[in-house]
């Protein structure tokens, strides 16, 4: 099945691109893509721990199963700031 | 109001989305880009569907929570030079405690968890600034 993945702001600019289709097995949860997706591009692996993962505009924990068509998103911390 | 946009935003726009006969207090807040050496502006990113829905239940929450009337969010993305408004919030209420409370709580929800980033723009090389 296929999933697309969006990237934004630093993540994406290390991956010099902010959409992209992936292709997985049937069962593949989203912490198993994300893994893959470092992989492939290690220059994200240093952002693992602090990456947020959206699976169609919602929030989700890594072991959520992903299905045909999905949209997956790695963001980066939207980061609380000064007041 | 919910909007996410590349134009300015027109303040009174916001602040009459919110108007009602039974609220005693309207408090607004103006998000601005500030002065700062280097700086000449800055680039907001979205993911604008997620932004979206998270503002609307953001919105709906603090309603709730503080007892609100009426609650209005404008931001801008793409370049805002120094001096404009990144971001705008109006909030109704019967009585001013709860507005103010409530704009108060809902800005920092705001920068905590809608995704929205931003980088710097100036002379020298980009890096992203914390709000």
């Amino acid at each position: 099945m296929q999933v697309q993945v969006r990237l934004f702001a630093t993540y994406r600019e290390i991956v010099g691109a902010g959409q992209f289709a992936w292709t997985l097995r049937d069962g593949t949860t989203v912490g198993q893509l994300v893994d893959a997706v470092l992989a492939k591009y290690p220059r994200l692996v240093g952002h693992g721990k602090s990456m947020l993962l959206a699976v169609n505009h919602e929030v989700v924990r890594p072991d959520v199963v992903l299905r045909e068509g999905d949209e997956v998103a790695l963001l980066p911390p939207v980061s609380g700031g000064d007041r | 109001m919910i909007e996410i946009q590349r134009a300015r935003i027109d303040v009174e726009e916001v602040v009459n989305s919110v108007r009602r006969d039974d609220a005693g207090a309207i408090v607004v807040f103006l998000g601005s880009v500030r002065l700062d050496p280097e700086v000449q502006a800055l680039d907001y990113e979205v993911y604008k569907p997620m932004a979206l829905r998270t503002l609307t239940e953001l919105v709906e929450r603090t309603k709730e929570k503080f007892g609100v009337l009426e609650m209005s969010i404008a931001h801008r993305v793409g370049r805002v030079p120094v001096g404009g408004d990144s971001v705008v919030i109006a909030c109704a209420a019967a009585h001013r405690s709860e507005a103010f409370a409530a704009c108060a709580w809902v800005m920092d929800e705001v920068k905590r968890i809608v995704p929205i980033w931003k980088t710097e723009a100036g002379p020298r090389k980009p890096r992203t600034r914390r709000h």
